[in-house]
């Protein structure tokens, strides 16, 4: 009998435990925030992990930022999802201030993408989702959005609209998992930088991924 | 596995003495369940949050076989191509083919019980292909060969000198250092590369989840995520009680995961592959192996007892809670899983007669059932292994226990206790025997056998009277008065 069968046998075999009969799903606290609430539970609980948040009013606005955070880090050279994310022109950014900007749909093979990834000094990334409960980026990867841009780069600066922002992960799931022939290759919850205790169980940020993480919410496209 | 359960008592005399070890779990002890708290106390009701996750768990025990083909069938529909393997043996030949087909000349590995258990690495390195951690706890136990002192933090005991040497050694880091900071960012460049460059990545599963053929894992360091990015193929694999319904129990799930692993309410990283990535995705893995594996589940699953074994989601927080391990530390367990959960666990995959140490190094307190978010009952499990160890008859068909002395005690006590008269009688003839022997009303120690039992407990003098002979002696106690309170008591 091949393996398969033979496992599924012995357990098919096995006394039957009882049905079980759930209690009641318990409520999160969190369903309840309004939109005020959810952006002051985002902010608080991503900065207990170190990120930081900016409220951008526009695109404009979010350009402004995210220059600042390039200027205040020193940072040279990115990946980006794409040339515009929500509205924010990251490319001619790029070449107005000098910056190199590589942008994944540009580069040829796997190759040429980790390359880039590993070279550049931050990955700007649009955030599908976020979620308030926890300070979670929820981020859905396809052939726009490649998943090194998030995690190779020692800094993630992410450009998200508020509209995106839920109070908890299953608010997220819903939308994601809904149509099973349409559920993205891999997606990711993101809160804030890498991170480790191994050594003597003292925590420092930046392991293997990212050790900062920005996120630039837009509140008005 | 490289087992040494049989050095249970030796290695935890040592461990008690290990200065390093005692420092860290005195501060495991205190801290992790403080953290674990804060972290629950997020639910507006603990104790229903507790509730849901064990009924999510016996959910899972209930419908594994059917929940584990709805698995393998969504994770087939959506391109992933699952495995199964029934032993460690099996399974460490299926990685090595897929790892042969190619131009893979090393490997890398997302942390994983399950690559420990079955002894994955020193199978790949005999056959010619190099492994290379990248759990910082993990690159720590690789290179000093260490089993893991904790389920989470496997190298957390490890004083930093000794990371410094091993790592200046292995050029992890080019100048002697102990801070964990600099250590840490040693491993991180000298992985960097190897990331880059990765054909192939293993990485464990913490949930597979029936409903749509994803595997979940979750994680702080981000190592997991660049193996799942950067390799073109990719090889999970999991024990087969992984597998959780749906979706959102998923989430759930690993609500509770992280809290009562780290305190964490979240990890840094939660991230779920369906399927390898779509043609035209840059990358993700091209190939993404599902690897469904028994190594002896199936055996414990078929007994009823031992089945809810299978509840278990390593989240370590039975071992922050345990008496026994809170003093001796990981190492005296003897294999991949320590604390209670090694305890109930080892004793099945490793056999009831070599491992009677782990099942009775237990005071049965309870705590580990008690903060358990998978609903497992760990004192009864091991009660349970007692009982049988007793039963197991050696080759003449005798009863085995401990000793002949042992037998013997025990053969005149369960003569006593089925007689009440032989044992009041057996009580009046020793008793000013071993009440000689009593010091401010306890007995100390008998001479004779059983320095074992009295090395660590007393036993109280026995008293003038039984008790059957202090009721007895009691005045008669007067007649309950007011029958009307007597309706309405009954």
């Amino acid at each position: 009998m091949p393996v398969r069968e033979e496992i599924l046998e012995r357990l098919n075999s096995a006394t039957k435990s009882q049905n079980v009969d759930r209690p009641a799903k318990p409520t999160l606290s969190e369903i309840t925030l309004n939109r005020e609430q959810m952006i002051q539970r985002f902010e608080s609980e991503l900065s207990g992990r170190t990120g930081v948040l900016y409220q951008a009013g526009d695109k404009e606005d979010a350009l402004r930022i995210l220059l600042d955070i390039i200027t205040a880090e020193g940072l040279k050279s990115f990946v980006a999802s794409s040339e515009k994310i929500h509205g924010v022109d990251i490319a001619s950014l790029g070449s107005k201030n000098g910056l190199s900007v590589t942008i994944p749909k540009d580069l040829a093979d796997r190759d040429s993408l980790r390359d880039a990834a590993f070279a550049a000094d931050a990955g700007i990334t649009s955030a599908d989702f976020a979620v308030a409960e926890t300070g979670t980026l929820g981020l859905i990867f396809n052939h726009n959005h490649p998943r090194l841009l998030s995690i190779a780069p020692p800094l993630h600066i992410a450009i998200m609209s508020v509209k995106d922002l839920y109070p908890v992960y299953e608010n997220v799931m819903e939308i994601v998992f809904k149509d099973t022939k349409k559920i993205p290759s891999q997606f990711s919850f993101i809160t804030g930088p890498s991170a480790t205790s191994d050594i003597q169980g003292i925590e420092f940020k930046g392991m293997h991924g990212p050790k900062k993480v920005f996120v630039i919410m837009i509140m008005q496209e | 596995m490289h087992s040494h359960v049989n050095k249970f008592i030796e290695t935890a005399r040592e461990e008690l003495k290990n200065e390093p070890s005692q420092m860290f779990l005195l501060m495991v002890s205190l801290g992790a369940p403080i953290l674990r708290q804060i972290g629950m106390s997020s639910f507006p009701d603990i104790a229903a949050a507790e509730s849901y996750s064990r009924a999510i768990r016996a959910d899972v025990i209930a419908r594994l076989p059917e929940l584990l083909e709805e698995f393998e069938k969504n994770a087939k529909a959506r391109g992933a191509k699952v495995l199964w393997a029934q032993n460690a043996a099996e399974a460490n030949n299926i990685i090595l083919d897929i790892a042969n087909r190619g131009d893979v000349s090393y490997v890398m590995k997302g942390k994983s019980m399950i690559t420990e258990e079955i002894g994955l690495n020193d199978h790949l390195i005999k056959n010619g292909v190099e492994v290379f951690e990248t759990d910082l706890g993990e690159v720590i136990t690789q290179n000093l060969n260490l089993h893991p002192f904790h389920l989470v933090g496997p190298a957390i005991n490890v004083p930093p000198e000794k990371i410094s040497e091993v790592f200046l050694k292995k050029g992890l880091i080019k100048k002697a250092s102990t801070d964990p900071v600099e250590l840490g960012g040693g491993a991180r460049k000298y992985l960097r590369d190897k990331f880059r460059n990765l054909q192939m990545g293993i990485v464990g599963v913490n949930m597979a989840v029936a409903e749509t053929g994803t595997i979940i894992n979750v994680e702080n360091e981000g190592n997991i995520r660049l193996i799942k990015s950067s390799p073109k193929t990719l090889v999970a694999i999991m024990s087969l009680e992984k597998v959780v319904p749906t979706i959102k129990d998923a989430i759930y799930m690993t609500r509770m995961l992280t809290r009562n692993c780290t305190g964490q309410k979240i990890t840094s990283y939660v991230s779920m592959d369906t399927g390898p990535k779509k043609p035209d995705e840059q990358d993700g893995p091209k190939e993404l192996f599902i690897i469904i594996l028994d190594n002896g589940r199936s055996e414990i699953y078929r007994d009823f007892k031992t089945r809810e074994i299978l509840k278990c989601i390593r989240c370590g927080a039975c071992l922050n809670t345990c008496p026994v391990y809170t003093k001796i530390g990981g190492y005296p367990y003897g294999a991949t899983y320590c604390g209670p959960v090694g305890q109930v666990l080892t004793p099945m995959l490793a056999g009831i007669e070599s491992t009677a140490d782990l099942y009775r190094a237990c005071t049965l307190c309870g705590m580990c059932k008690q903060i358990c978010p998978a609903g497992i009952d760990h004192p009864s499990l091991l009660l349970s292994y007692r009982a049988r160890q007793i039963a197991i008859k050696n080759q003449k068909g005798k009863k085995t226990m401990q000793s002949r002395g042992e037998n013997a005690m025990a053969g005149l006590i369960s003569l006593g206790m089925s007689h009440g008269w032989l044992w009041n009688f057996g009580l009046k003839i020793t008793r000013p025997l071993m009440n000689s022997l009593a010091k401010d009303g306890y007995i100390g120690n008998i001479p004779m056998g059983a320095q074992g039992w009295f090395g660590c407990r007393d036993l109280r003098a026995i008293p003038s009277k039984t008790f059957h002979e202090t009721w007895n002696d009691l005045p008669s106690l007067p007649e309950p008065s007011g029958n009307a309170s007597k309706k309405e008591d009954s």
